[in-house]
């Protein structure tokens, strides 16, 4: 049982500094923009989308909020806006949706794209939020592991030290380390997300200008 | 009889009136593709599979081959352009990024973005035969067009090298601004411009006082201005118009070459970065990383008239002679 429990020890610990190291790279100086310390992807930051880099179609700067006093464009904008709505799905929604006299439809794309630039950037902005929340969790665990681990080591050096503080210690370091784990993965699955979500919106934008000219 | 040997001869100038379609190679760098596409359809016809990472893309002198960077495989690819089918490769050095074939179409001249090197390479032969040390992370290439001269720009270094071909050195090198990612000579050869990604602006040098005459500056009305990155600059033949990419701010910019003046931005599609004339000089084809499509750009009317939707990061274009 002690032999068994010394090994659970020593792999927890291997592992654990080899995810440090990881982590450490992750956010080497090389890779990190110093604006956003607490930003953890690949993919650099831009805090926000720019409707011009979107957009030539009629100018958006009067539509405001106003976008959301109509039901009919409020439904519209939620429809398309979801990632559940395929991209396809929500083409077709627009094009039945702009049609009228030309004025009438320009009215109406001015309204939809305002809408749907303000939307997808809200759910852009609260991702990238997210990020950096669960970036800052993860520099504190690691902070944690890092000195467990040297508690571990001290404790293992003692000749008389309580084996089953060794062994709690050693549970507590795995359990953190595959929280930490976890959580990695998780960003770098949703650092695809404000990319996916910028993808949309031009797509998006684009169909409606597409309708319009 | 005569009327149909008249009947016939207008057909056959009809069709070839209508001919005038060219074939465009691009490179998708995240799904290791390349799809080729027919300018009179603007459809892709077909989805050539290729080694890892490919960016760098251009048509040998003869047309038999197109050659494509593959970074991670550390070597450039060729397609056979009458199957399709990878039929070789080249011996590129490690982590080819973007290359320049020599006037005669012989030798090309390889940027390894990771080595800060060079790489000289006799295309006939298949064999490498030399390099040249650069900046940190080699990107831009480009011959002078009178074959005297290689320009290599170092992202991280922030300089244009001029490098003599013949001896094999730099002999030169001028500080631009931020990054730069690419360099074009004016047909003349009097001006050679740098894009600076980082740095927002193309920097006109004189290549013979190896000295920035101009800085070209951009700004679109709404638009950050750190979203204005510059990466492909496209001169036409005659000299007259510049177009260069804008990379995240999904513009192209369209400069008058003796006012230096930005005369339009056209809206394409996202992370805009490199871009190919066909060779009519109609059309102006540019790759949309992000919106993974091709833009197409009527260059007589300044419009954008198509879109083709390609593989995944669409980053290089090459289009054929004919």
């Amino acid at each position: 049982m002690l032999i068994k429990a010394v090994v659970v020890d020593r792999a927890a610990v291997k592992y654990a500094g080899f995810l440090l190291a990881f982590y450490a790279a992750l956010f080497s100086p090389l890779r990190a923009d110093p604006r956003y310390p607490d930003w953890p992807c690949a993919q650099p930051k831009v805090p926000e989308l720019s409707p011009a880099a979107m957009w030539n179609g009629p100018a958006i700067a009067d539509v405001g909020n106003s976008w959301q006093d109509d039901a009919k464009i409020r439904d519209l904008v939620e429809l398309i806006a979801a990632r559940r709505t395929s991209l396809e799905a929500a083409q077709k929604a627009v094009a039945e949706f702009m049609v009228g006299t030309p004025a009438e439809k320009e009215q109406k794309a001015k309204q939809v794209f305002a809408g749907l630039f303000d939307t997808l950037s809200d759910q852009r902005r609260e991702v990238m939020d997210g990020l950096e929340r669960v970036s800052r969790k993860e520099v504190d665990l690691a902070e944690k592991i890092k000195s467990d681990v040297a508690n571990l080591r001290k404790l293992q050096d003692k000749p008389d030290a309580d084996q089953s503080e060794i062994k709690n210690l050693a549970s507590e370091i795995e359990w953190s380390t595959r929280i930490f784990e976890d959580r990695r993965k998780t960003i770098r699955y949703v650092c695809e997300v404000p990319t996916t979500i910028e993808q949309r919106v031009f797509a998006l934008a684009r169909s409606v200008q597409q309708i319009l000219h | 009889m005569r009327l149909r040997f008249v009947l016939g001869i207008g057909l056959a100038m009809l069709f070839a009136n209508s001919a005038e379609a060219f074939t465009a190679y691009v490179s998708n760098e995240k799904s290791n593709t390349v799809s080729k596409i027919d300018t009179d359809s603007w459809k892709v016809t077909k989805t050539i599979r290729v080694g890892q990472r490919p960016r760098g893309i251009a048509y040998t002198k003869d047309q038999k081959y197109v050659m494509v960077a593959c970074g991670d495989d550390d070597t450039i690819q060729l397609i056979d352009t009458h199957t399709d089918a990878v039929a070789g490769s080249l011996p590129s050095g490690p982590d080819p990024e973007f290359f320049a074939a020599g006037p005669d179409g012989k030798l090309l001249y390889v940027a390894n973005e990771n080595d800060n090197t060079v790489t000289i390479i006799d295309i006939p032969r298949r064999a490498l035969i030399g390099a040249v040390q650069v900046g940190v992370e080699p990107e831009g290439m480009v011959m002078s067009p009178d074959g005297k001269i290689l320009i290599n720009t170092s992202e991280t270094t922030n300089m244009a090298h001029f490098i003599d071909p013949v001896k094999r050195e730099v002999v030169a090198s001028v500080l631009v601004d931020q990054r730069p990612r690419f360099a074009a000579f004016t047909p003349d050869g009097t001006e050679l411009w740098v894009s600076a990604e980082v740095g927002g602006t193309v920097s006109v040098i004189d290549p013979v006082k190896h000295v920035v005459e101009h800085r070209i500056e951009f700004a679109i009305p709404g638009m950050r201005s750190d979203a204005i990155q510059p990466v492909g600059v496209n001169i036409t033949r005659e000299g007259k118009l510049a177009f260069v990419a804008l990379g995240p701010a999904n513009h192209v910019a369209v400069i008058d070459i003796k006012t230096h003046k930005v005369l339009k931005y056209l809206l394409v599609g996202q992370r805009v970065w490199h871009m190919e004339f066909t060779p009519d000089q109609k059309y102006l084809l540019t790759t949309n990383g992000l919106s993974n499509d091709v833009s197409v750009i009527d260059v007589a009317s300044l419009k954008v008239v198509n879109t083709v939707q390609v593989g995944e990061l669409p980053w290089g274009v090459t289009i054929s002679d004919h």
